[in-house]
């Protein structure tokens, strides 16, 4: 079916343009690629015409109209280069910018401001401000102030867009920030400068246009010139699945510290607009963290781990394994946390089936961690209460009851632990790929270990859990941003995971070690890679509910930052392009191409 | 610092005049004003109780003086919004106050026809008098001094508005007049063309 949509045309700068009916004049020009500037707009929280600056001339209107707050109509002439247009733009940059500090050099924001960007474009070259500026440094009194356990606030920096006010309002559904006071004296605070306790906080560094909101986690620690690199990913600390960016600090071999250096969210209208919660945000530094596995260890005689490498842990591994088969086939009971990708889960799947026939798959355990988080009761965005990404991966692979997309509860491993309590199980492989706790309650795992009713323990992850320091074998596996990996959310979107990062030390991707283990074993599978893997899931289950298009899922490859901001967000698109230009642009300088050439030169011809 | 040449950045300092709110002793409605901001509530559509903050902010400040911020958090409760909506709104009108006032609240008026007319010598006048500075209250807690923008009296300026009501055509010689006929006669000393409209 076709679906008709209401268009009006209009002229914008002497073009005749369609858009949808019911699109802002700067919503239009922004899709056609005119460049127009917008502070209080925010296409995720609405419009509010308090900033000035997208004011445009349209034909017929006896003043400058902003065009945000302007719905486009039929026969609508829209000018937005004018003289006067430029003129008055010019203005309102001049009095946004008299109490805004120059201190760009030192602001966290400076690179991917808006202010800077649109400033350096429509602004004025110079200020008549001559009185003394607005600003809160003084006796007893700091412009940066503490805004919370995730933020700081910047008040000198504030240009007073309310976007962050709008934001708590609209989208959280608490309403923290307020404008206290006001005219020249406004300021953002919170209530008794309580500061912003919300599970979304950081989403206000994005909706702020200048420096005046910053995280905790990423002030000082980057500019945005040292982020060469990003990738687009997405988070998988939830069911949710936020669509993210991770981005990379370059550095020096040498240097300490991690390279994963922010998330940020990335838009996607079906699962989280513009947004993503703090704890996809802030919980990365596991990810390169001192806990993290990066070599293969197996415990001596003695009974400590040892360091080992793949080449001799996997004999020993394949021979306690087969062992444990030949005494009791059905001792071998597999637990895999629901951070396990399709790709895994179908490997455990085929791995059980080889060995085990078709009932193979019934040894495995899907574990996850239930956590309900606290969010207001107004929120338009609802943070799940299961922290693992792939429980629908997981029934679409029939190893969790229930259909794709039914709401999820928690983990059931009740038949696993009577299983261990009766101590008919001979060993244990445990697959935990995600951030510490959860793969959910795993006491009463250490403590069937300790009653010694686990002979064998085997543990695949990525972090040194108590799990893992009780194991017998521990297997360094890929983190999410380490690996391409698909995972079904939990309204059944099947999305992607990119490598952002190259796996520490000797650790190695999940499905590599799942499939060296199989050939151990004596199953040869046959994938060379992750591809292979998902072309076969496609070969055999394609038309599963939560698995369409698997083979031909896209993975996003490591590009420049500067590409990815231009090709993102598309009503944020444009105000990007002049970052990462190695010098401003410079009013009045000369086109090196527009000179004539030197006498005596023979110009270039352009050989066709 | 300055990277402005002409721009002295940080010769004086805008000291935020951001007080955070006294939290004050426990703050409920007295049972009469309670009903009449039910009362209220009742003119607007259920889902928007935020409408009422004014009212509800004039009856906290007749309760008790001034708002504090127990008074801010219990009018949030009452009408659904954040104590944060309810300080955007303190903080935004002069006419509410987040620190103790005295008895009366003098407003001199500043904006262009009373400032013509000589309002900067009626408040200076009126500090000498009072020994206090505008936004002070002098030490017996009978008079506050405050200095607003335009009260809509302008042809009777300059115009002082003592609580609710004018007192017109102050001039510095009067102010002395003014203060001892409101210790002694209270409101009813003012001379405001707001009583000659009552009486009609």
């Amino acid at each position: 079916m076709i679906e008709v949509v209401d268009t009006v045309t209009l002229t914008l700068d002497g073009r005749q343009i369609t858009v949808e009916k019911g699109k802002t004049v700067l919503q239009a020009a922004l899709e056609h690629g005119v460049s127009l500037p917008y502070y209080c707009y925010h296409p995720g929280i609405g419009i509010d015409g308090s900033c000035r600056v997208c004011i445009v001339k349209i034909e017929k209107m006896p003043k400058l109209q902003t065009s945000c707050s302007t719905v486009c109509t039929d026969g609508m002439v829209v000018d937005t280069q004018s003289p006067d247009v430029h003129a008055a733009r010019a203005g309102v940059f001049e009095f946004l910018l008299i109490n805004h500090p120059l201190d760009c050099p030192v602001c966290d924001k400076g690179g991917e401001c808006p202010l800077q960007d649109f400033s350096y474009t429509f602004g004025p070259d110079n200020s008549r401000m001559e009185f003394p500026r607005r600003v809160f440094d003084g006796e007893g009194v700091k412009a940066d102030v503490d805004f919370g356990p995730t933020l700081m606030l910047n008040r000198n920096r504030c240009i007073m867009c309310t976007r962050c006010v709008r934001f708590m309002g609209l989208v959280d559904g608490d309403a923290q920030i307020g404008v206290i006071n006001r005219g020249n004296g406004s300021e953002i605070g919170t209530f008794n400068d309580e500061g912003v306790h919300s599970l979304m906080s950081g989403n206000l560094v994005d909706v702020c246009p200048v420096g005046a909101i910053t995280t905790r986690d990423y002030r000082f620690k980057s500019r945005p010139w040292d982020n060469p690199s990003v990738t687009d990913t997405i988070c998988t600390q939830c069911s949710k699945g936020c669509n993210t960016t991770a981005w990379l600090k370059a550095k020096p071999e040498w240097a300490k510290g991690s390279s994963l250096i922010r998330f940020t969210p990335r838009f996607n209208a079906d699962v989280n607009q513009y947004w993503m919660c703090d704890i996809g945000r802030f919980n990365y530094r596991w990810v390169e963290g001192d806990d993290r596995l990066r070599a293969p260890l197996v415990r001596d005689a003695q009974g400590t781990q040892q360091r080992a490498s793949w080449a001799d842990l996997m004999p020993k591994l394949r021979d306690r394994l087969a062992q444990a088969g030949q005494s009791s086939p059905d001792g071998v009971k597999f637990l895999v946390s629901a951070h396990a990708s399709n790709e895994e889960l179908f490997l455990f799947r085929r791995l059980t089936e080889e060995l085990l026939g078709p009932s193979g798959p019934s040894t495995i355990t899907v574990s996850w961690r239930v956590t309900p988080k606290q969010q207001p009761p107004r929120t338009t965005f609802k943070v799940p209460a299961v922290d693992a990404p792939n429980v629908n991966g997981a029934r679409a692979f029939g190893l969790v009851t229930g259909a794709v997309g039914d709401p999820q509860g928690p983990s059931n491993v009740g038949a696993l632990q009577a299983a261990v309590a009766a101590g008919s199980v001979t060993a244990l492989f445990v697959f935990d790929p995600g951030p510490d706790g959860t793969l959910g309650d795993s006491q009463w795992l250490l403590d069937a270990r300790a009653a010694g009713q686990l002979p064998l323990l085997i543990v695949q992850g990525v972090l040194m859990t108590s799990l893992a320091k009780a194991a017998d074998f521990v297997l360094p596996g890929a983190s999410f941003v380490e690996k391409d990996a698909s995972y079904t959310n939990d309204q059944g979107w099947l999305q992607a995971t990119s490598r952002a990062l190259a796996t520490p030390g000797d650790a190695r991707e999940d499905w590599q070690i799942l499939v060296d283990l199989a050939s151990g074993l004596g199953v040869q599978l046959g994938y060379t890679s992750a591809a292979t893997v998902r072309g076969d899931i496609a070969a055999r289950m394609g038309g599963a509910v939560g698995l369409v298009g698997i083979e031909g899922l896209a993975f996003a490859s490591t590009m420049s930052a500067r590409t990815w901001l231009q090709a993102s967000n598309p009503s944020e698109r444009w105000k990007w392009d002049f970052m990462y230009q190695d010098l401003p642009p410079v009013k009045g300088a000369v086109e090196p191409s527009s000179l004539p050439p030197p006498p005596g030169l023979i110009p270039l011809k352009e050989v066709k | 610092m300055s990277f402005h040449p002409k721009m002295a950045y940080d010769a004086t300092f805008h000291k935020s005049s951001r007080t955070l709110a006294d939290p004050g002793p426990p703050f409920t409605f007295t049972p009469e004003r309670r009903a009449r901001l039910d009362e209220v509530l009742t003119r607007y559509p259920p889902d928007r109780k935020r409408s009422a903050v004014l009212p509800a902010l004039y009856l906290a400040q007749q309760q008790h003086g001034y708002i504090t911020g127990n008074a801010m958090r219990h009018i949030a409760e009452i009408l659904e919004i954040t104590p944060a909506d309810v300080e955007d709104v303190v903080s935004y009108y002069t006419m509410f106050y987040t620190k103790p006032v005295g008895r009366f609240v003098l407003n001199v008026c500043r904006t262009l026809s009373c400032a013509l007319n000589g309002a900067e010598r009626v408040t200076e006048e009126l500090c000498a008098k009072l020994h206090i500075k505008p936004g002070e209250t002098d030490t017996s807690g009978t008079f506050t001094l405050v200095e607003v923008e335009c009260l809509g009296a302008c042809d009777r300026a300059p115009v002082v508005m003592v609580n609710d009501a004018w007192h017109e055509c102050v001039s510095p010689e009067s102010v002395g007049h003014m203060l001892d006929s409101l210790r002694t006669r209270g409101e009813s000393a003012l001379t405001g063309c707001h009583l000659a409209v009552e009486k009609r």
